[in-house]
C-alpha cells in the first residue's frame, strides 16, 4: 500500500489536479486543497480591500461600483462555494481524524458535497436576484 | 515485533508539523464555519445590493457583538489558513532550514493580519458611534 499517494513532492504538484484512475477519497484531498488555496489568497486580498473603509464612504462605495459587474459577482459567489466545500469537507476531515465516522466517511464526503452544492445554487440565486 | 499499519483513512499531523499546531487547525475548523455562514448570509444573502455598503457596514457594527464576533472570526481564520499553508508546504517535503524560515514568515504575516484587522474593526466601530 502507497502510504505517499497524498503527499505529492513538487514534481507532482499537477497530478493533484488529475482525477484519472483517482479514487473518492482522493476527490476530497484534492478539494480541500484547491479551495484552502483559493480562499486564503482571497482573505488576505480582502482584508487589503477593506482598508478602503477606514478611507470613509466616498472611497469604499466608489471600490463598490466599481466591482458591480456579472462577472465580479461570480467571483463573490465562486468564494461563497469553495467556502462551503472547504468547510463542510473539512468537517468530514475533523471528525475522521478524531476516529468518528471513519468507515462511513465516502458516504459522508458525498452527502456533504450535496450540501454544499446546494447551498452554492441557494447563495447563487439569492446573489443574482438582488443583483 | 511488526508495527500496526498506520491508518490512511484519517488525517494526522505530518512529520515536521507540531500536534499541537494540527490540533489548533483542526478545532479552529468547525468554529470557522459557524463564523463564515454567519459572514455570507449577512454580506450575500441579507445585502439588498447583493454586498453591503459603507452605511449598511456601519449599522451592522452597531449591534454589539458584532465587532467581538469579528475580531474572533479574524483571529481564527487567520490561524487556520496560515497553519493550512504550512501543512500542504511540508506536503512538498521542504529542508528543515526552509521550514523553519516559513514558520516565521507565517507568524509575522499571521500577528500582522491580525493586528490590522483588529485595528480596522476598531476604526468602524468608532466611525458608527458618528453615524
Amino acid at each position: 500500500m502507497n502510504l505517499n499517494r497524498n503527499q505529492p513532492s513538487p514534481g507532482k504538484l499537477l497530478q493533484w489536479f488529475n482525477p484519472l484512475g483517482r479514487k473518492l477519497s482522493f476527490s476530497g484531498f484534492t478539494l480541500n486543497r484547491v479551495s484552502a488555496l483559493g480562499l486564503t489568497l482571497y482573505l488576505y486580498l480582502h482584508l487589503i480591500v477593506l482598508s478602503l473603509l477606514a478611507q470613509g464612504p466616498n472611497a469604499y462605495d466608489n471600490f463598490l461600483k466599481l466591482i458591480h459587474n456579472p462577472w465580479f459577482m461570480f467571483g463573490e459567489w465562486l468564494v461563497v462555494a469553495a467556502g462551503l466545500i472547504h468547510g463542510l469537507n473539512g468537517l468530514r476531515i475533523a471528525l475522521t481524524s478524531l476516529g468518528i465516522v471513519v468507515p462511513q466517511q465516502k458516504q459522508m464526503f458525498v452527502f456533504l458535497m450535496v450540501i454544499a452544492v446546494i447551498g452554492s445554487l441557494i447563495f447563487a440565486i439569492r446573489m443574482y436576484t438582488t443583483f | 515485533m511488526t508495527q500496526a499499519p498506520k491508518s490512511i483513512s484519517a488525517s494526522t499531523p505530518k512529520s515536521g508539523e507540531n500536534s499541537w499546531l494540527w490540533l489548533l487547525k483542526l478545532v479552529t475548523g468547525p468554529f470557522i464555519i459557524i463564523f463564515m455562514l454567519v459572514h455570507f448570509i449577512v454580506n450575500h444573502a441579507i445585502a439588498s445590493s447583493g454586498l453591503l455598503n459603507y452605511s449598511d457596514i456601519l449599522t451592522y457594527y452597531t449591534i454589539w457583538v458584532v465587532p467581538v464576533m469579528e475580531i474572533i472570526f479574524l483571529g481564527l481564520v487567520v490561524s487556520h489558513s496560515l497553519l493550512g499553508l504550512r501543512s500542504i508546504i511540508i506536503d512538498l517535503h521542504p529542508s528543515r532550514g526552509v521550514l523553519a524560515v516559513i514558520s516565521w514568515l507565517f507568524l509575522i504575516i499571521g500577528v500582522s493580519a491580525f493586528v490590522y484587522g483588529t485595528w480596522l474593526i476598531t476604526v468602524i466601530v468608532s466611525l458608527r458611534v458618528t453615524l
